[in-house]
């Protein structure tokens, strides 16, 4: 009887350039002043007001130059995989650990009581503070950084998911149990897809965390990478190398986010309408 | 022929008792008393009481999402001792998966029976159609209005084929006019499909109107106080004819009455 039909997907409207529209819409055209109002500031400064510009601020025509030498030398994209490689491997080991960690304690509540003082306590040893002593074990080597950048990515990834798991309605796992569903199939069905907003999150989370500790690491610990170049850059005055280091990061981790990360969270959340933005 | 008839009860509740804990102050609770009633195949049965009478207790100990200790239920001459596809049941609120679309919704049952996809695909479009989401399969959840979440899980428990089908206050959640066209679909849908139903409820003409028969609750601890039978035949159950009905209209009052006595005074 009933006669309810699919309303029509609503109509996608022409533009000449929707990608130019949407950047400008968005904020796009303030965002670009207020980089050239920076970018006239540090020239201002570099050129006019501080003395010795090259060991104290280079201009960006310098920073621009040095990236220019390392792209031909061919060190720039070295060290820049050597970094992303690195954060790779430790978040994905990090996050193959703290998924399945995470899913546990959220089931499992005498689990959760047991590890979560243990937790804590280690949450408030950041990665860096962890160093020194896992260079006592392994020296500077990329084992060392890779461990650093797991252990840095494993809390927020584990105390995420277990608050996911946690947060998954209990009517859910009843239905399942009605319809004859076994454990794993509850797993499967309600629990992973359950906790999956909370795993994009921390996993958001977590690389974050993860590229700060890669840096980081790299300093004390790397024999390549970004933040190896910087602090190496650094004990012999090449402040331009410094500076374009810092500004990778930052572009680096924009890009990431942008690409990949948010992307990732917006495609299975949002469609589910998990997350209403 | 005595086996006949004993099939012929699709649900068995005798001598069913149950105490259980307060969450917050630790005291016992007596929630069901030596509960005993008898649903027949293709029945459509009803269970109305006052508030807090145990109602949804009883749901899911039949269910068998909470264990009995004291009394029986069968369910086609089994014992139920956990949860099973042979009972499905539909929830008050919605229980349908978010990330599922209402196809994958509706055919989860069968997905968990293991039925291979194309066999799987043909049942659940009839299911669809039935409840009347045709052109919907592949929305999600989040997408459909609170009515229609309802027909995707009332279409879900349809399809995994349960023996006996149990409602908790499935319509309580809706808006008015939407629980008015509900009801008459379930109503067009049990014809259809001849289910056996237990449906629990605090709303007495939503009883009255869906029921073939009602049991009707004392206030907690839960005993069953009366039966009311409601003799008018289903294919006539539309709202506009059965509010000048006096079938309808007496075994209403008659209920109503049942229930009242039932409600305390402080209650309002």
């Amino acid at each position: 009887m009933t006669t309810v039909s699919a309303p029509a997907a609503p109509a996608r409207r022409d533009r000449k350039h929707p990608r130019l529209h949407r950047f400008l819409h968005q904020g796009g055209l303030e965002l670009a002043c207020v980089l050239l109002g920076g970018l006239a500031l540090w020239s201002f400064l570099s050129h006019v007001v501080i003395p010795r510009p090259d060991r104290y601020l280079p201009s960006p025509g310098s920073v621009v130059f040095s990236s220019a030498d390392m792209l031909w030398k061919g060190l720039l994209p070295d060290f820049v995989t050597n970094t992303v490689w690195r954060l790779l491997i430790g978040s994905g080991l990090g996050l193959g650990v703290g998924i399945p960690f995470g899913i546990l304690l959220g089931l499992n509540r005498t689990v959760s009581d047991m590890f979560y003082p243990i937790l804590n306590f280690f949450q408030s040893i950041s990665g860096i503070a962890l160093l020194p002593i896992v260079m006592i074990w392994w020296g500077t080597s990329e084992q060392t950084v890779i461990f650093v950048i797991l252990y840095t990515v494993l809390f927020p990834i584990s105390f995420n998911v277990l608050v996911g798991v946690r947060s998954i309605p209990r009517i859910y796992i009843n239905a399942l149990r009605t319809l004859g569903a076994s454990r794993l199939q509850i797993a499967r069905d309600v629990i992973l897809p359950g906790a999956l907003p909370s795993i994009a999150t921390g996993a958001r989370l977590g690389i974050g965390f993860g590229w700060r500790a890669v840096i980081a690491g790299e300093m004390l610990a790397g024999q390549r990478g970004l933040g190896w170049m910087i602090f190496t850059a650094q004990q012999v005055d090449l402040t331009a190398q410094v500076i374009l280091g810092m500004t990778l990061i930052g572009i680096m981790w924009i890009v990431l986010d942008r690409y990949l990360l948010r992307p990732l969270e917006a495609d299975t959340i949002q469609r589910w309408g998990l997350v209403q933005r | 022929m005595e086996g006949n008839a004993v099939m012929r009860e699709k649900l068995i509740v005798e001598g069913l008792s149950h105490h259980y804990p307060d969450e917050y102050t630790g005291m016992d609770i007596h929630a069901l008393d030596n509960v005993n009633l008898k649903v027949t195949e293709g029945e459509f049965a009803a269970v109305v009481g006052p508030s807090g009478c145990g109602k949804t207790t009883l749901l899911n100990i039949l269910a068998g999402l909470l264990p009995h200790k004291v009394g029986s239920v069968r369910v086609d001459g089994h014992e139920v001792k956990g949860p099973g596809p042979d009972r499905g049941v539909v929830f008050q609120e919605h229980a349908i998966l978010p990330w599922r679309t209402v196809e994958r919704n509706i055919g989860h049952g069968l997905e968990i029976q293991g039925l291979p996809a194309p066999e799987r695909k043909r049942r659940v479009q009839e299911f669809v159609d039935l409840v009347g989401l045709t052109g919907f399969e592949n929305r999600y959840p989040h997408e459909l209005s609170g009515g229609m979440k309802q027909r995707v899980a009332l279409a879900r428990t349809l399809c995994a084929n349960p023996v006996v089908m149990l409602m908790d206050e499935p319509f309580a959640a809706v808006d008015a006019q939407t629980r008015i066209t509900l009801q008459e679909e379930l109503n067009r849908i049990a014809i259809a499909t001849r289910k056996t139903i237990l449906f629990i409820t605090h709303n007495v003409d939503e009883a009255a109107f869906l029921g073939d028969r009602c049991f009707i609750f004392t206030r907690r601890p839960g005993k069953l106080k009366a039966t009311v039978k409601i003799n008018l035949p289903r294919e006539s159950r539309v709202w506009k004819n059965a509010v000048a009905d006096p079938a309808f209209t007496g075994a209403r009052d008659e209920i109503l009455s049942l229930v009242r006595e039932e409600v305390r005074d402080d209650d309002g």
